[in-house]
């Protein structure tokens, strides 16, 4: 069956909070001063992904469209003398890095996705075809500035983290499950997330020959 | 109908660089030939020179329409046909900065048009429906060994069954985004890379590279095994001292290739510590295999380099003639290193492995079927 329990659950929605508010609610989950060159994201998905103690045996796969939108748009704006600092940081599976760099916490397997229309069915996809004994599946994205006013960049900011087994454990949230079914559909990172969010049950085709199903217990 | 028990193999695949496609590539290392020049490395805006190998003809600054589609679709032709981007038949593109050369020039000019072909997802819905594919098109990004990461997405669809083949297209252009930010971090200067050999300072090349892999069931001359993964997280740039990153790494392969006789295709981007650290893993895992690096020629190709060296490996066992370590001059960082070419018609697999930001690792073995 291509289905995996969820054990646990992380989100955060945190609506129009601006960079330096969402850095002052989460700066507690980090050890103190890490968090100075962290991104929006890098402090959203690394609190999320904390919370359900990543090691090295676990998989994640990141999933982000845009990523790192402010530090890339930095770093465009620091040419012609670009900032090494921001280049690190733009590269696009960054948010994982910052908080296991901090934490010099080795994984073997990460997948850092981005996409589109199909990006739901790809995450999930990834996930559930890891080997891994726990595939930690994390990611979001943060409203970009001027990247946003060319349709570069994410609209709206939101991370997630979800901690999913192939075999169901004692505190079991729910379950995600991928079934060959006719027709074609959609779900992006945003639609889905709000899904998770809301922890609502969920039953529809998300690409060409493949129906999405979400359970909650 | 495929036997679903039959290993993944690799189809067909193919690389562009420089040089030309893979057999061209392969040939022009064999002759020893180095595809880097120095280019100012803001392009247009100038800059100190860097060492660069752009396709011929191809300028660092970005166009609109970038001049690199040509180079897609030249490789395209070299793909074979199939109902690509159904869910039979799923894509992967990867690639560590495809996008960005786009944005660059969109902040620099701030014409708009530079808009259609930037950012991940953007970039890669232009390329699917420059190549007309289907939507079923994921987007792998993980720097320098995303190419890798593909080929392992696309092997485990097809092994549990969920599609016929994978395509796996990577990709990456050079722009003064890239080569800027490798310079700000002063890995890429005014010096020519010399991969695995000892010297006073390291010091990177870049280049322009895209390639492809057919992976299925039913046919082809070649096998990957052993695909191996591990991300140190240790720092963004630099690895592990003790080299137990590469280690952990190479391990699953060694175990793959058990009563092999293997060489070695490394990654060997020129930088020293990591150069020495890999030198030495693979000596460890692979005593008996000489090592070979070609980005003292080509340039690093980033994220598809994993694909556009594997076109060149599959080239080299199907001529009978691996190239060596191409770049600069001075000793060797170990008896292990293969600065001349060799026969190799006495090994029966290779080792193909890259290396990352964020201390990442990825290598397999490829054997003939």
């Amino acid at each position: 069956m291509l289905e995996r329990h969820i054990q646990a659950l992380i989100t955060d929605d945190p609506g129009t909070e601006t960079p330096a508010a969402g850095r002052e609610r989460l700066k507690g989950h980090f050890p103190a001063g890490a968090t100075r060159r962290m991104t929006t994201l890098g402090l959203m998905v690394g609190s999320a992904l904390a919370e359900l103690d990543p090691g090295e045996d676990d998989a994640i796969v990141y999933a982000s469209s845009y990523a790192e939108s402010r530090a890339l748009e930095s770093f465009l704006d620091s040419f012609p003398a670009p900032s090494p600092t921001l280049f690190q940081t733009s590269i696009h599976p960054s948010a994982v890095q910052q908080l296991l760099i901090g934490r010099q916490a080795a994984v073997r397997e990460l997948l850092p996705l981005s996409g589109g229309a199909l990006f739901a069915f790809h995450a999930l996809r990834a996930a559930i075809l890891s080997p891994a004994p726990r595939v930690l599946l994390c990611g979001g994205e943060e409203r970009g500035t001027w990247l946003l006013d060319h349709g570069l960049a994410s609209e709206r900011t939101f991370a997630f983290a979800v901690s999913l087994r192939r075999e169901r454990q004692s505190g079991a949230l729910g379950l995600m499950r991928l079934v060959r079914a006719a027709g074609s559909g959609e779900l992006g990172l945003g639609a889905w997330f709000d899904l998770l969010h809301a922890r609502s049950p969920f039953t529809g085709l998300v690409a060409p020959g493949w129906r999405m199903e979400i359970e909650w217990l | 109908m495929a036997d679903p028990a039959a290993p993944v193999r690799v189809a067909a695949c193919g690389c562009i660089t420089p040089f030309g496609d893979a057999a061209a590539t392969h040939a022009a290392l064999l002759r020893g030939e180095c595809a880097l020049r120095p280019v100012p490395v803001l392009g247009r805006e100038g800059g100190d020179a860097v060492p660069l190998a752009l396709l011929p003809g191809r300028s660092l600054d970005e166009t609109t329409p970038p001049d690199w589609v040509a180079a897609i679709a030249s490789l395209r032709r070299s793909i074979p046909a199939g109902d690509w981007g159904s869910a039979g038949l799923p894509v992967f593109v990867t690639g560590s900065n495809f996008g960005v050369g786009g944005l660059y020039a969109l902040r620099r000019t701030g014409n708009p048009s530079f808009a259609d072909w930037s950012a991940l997802p953007t970039c890669t819905e232009r390329v699917r429906t420059e190549l007309g594919w289907g939507p079923d098109v994921s987007i792998v990004s993980h720097a320098c060994v995303s190419a890798h990461l593909g080929l392992l997405l696309a092997t485990r669809v097809i092994s549990e069954g969920l599609a016929d083949g994978a395509l796996v297209l990577s990709f990456d252009f050079l722009s003064p985004f890239v080569a800027g930010g490798f310079h700000a971090l002063k890995i890429l200067n005014a010096d020519f890379p010399s991969p695995y050999r000892v010297r006073d300072s390291g010091a990177i090349g870049l280049g322009d590279g895209a390639g492809f892999a057919v992976l299925g069931r039913g046919s082809g001359d070649w096998i990957l095994s052993g695909q191996s993964v591990f991300n140190e997280m240790h720092h963004f740039t630099a690895n592990r001292s003790d080299g137990s990153g590469f280690a952990r790494c190479l391990g699953t392969v060694a175990s793959a290739a058990r009563g092999r006789r293997v060489w070695f295709k490394g990654h060997g981007t020129g930088t020293l510590e990591a150069g020495q650290l890999e030198v030495g893993a693979a000596a460890r895992a692979f005593p008996e295999a000489p090592i070979v690096g070609w980005k003292g020629s080509l340039g690093h190709t980033l994220g598809s380099c994993g694909l556009v060296e594997l076109a060149i490996a599959v080239e080299s066992v199907r001529a009978g003639r691996t190239p060596g370590t191409i770049g600069g001059a001075g000793r060797a960082m170990a008896d292990t290193v293969a600065l001349e070419s060799f026969g190799n018609g006495s090994f029966d697999g290779v080792v193909c492995a890259s290396n990352a930001f964020g201390g990442a690792h990825a290598a397999f073995l490829l054997c003939h079927a």
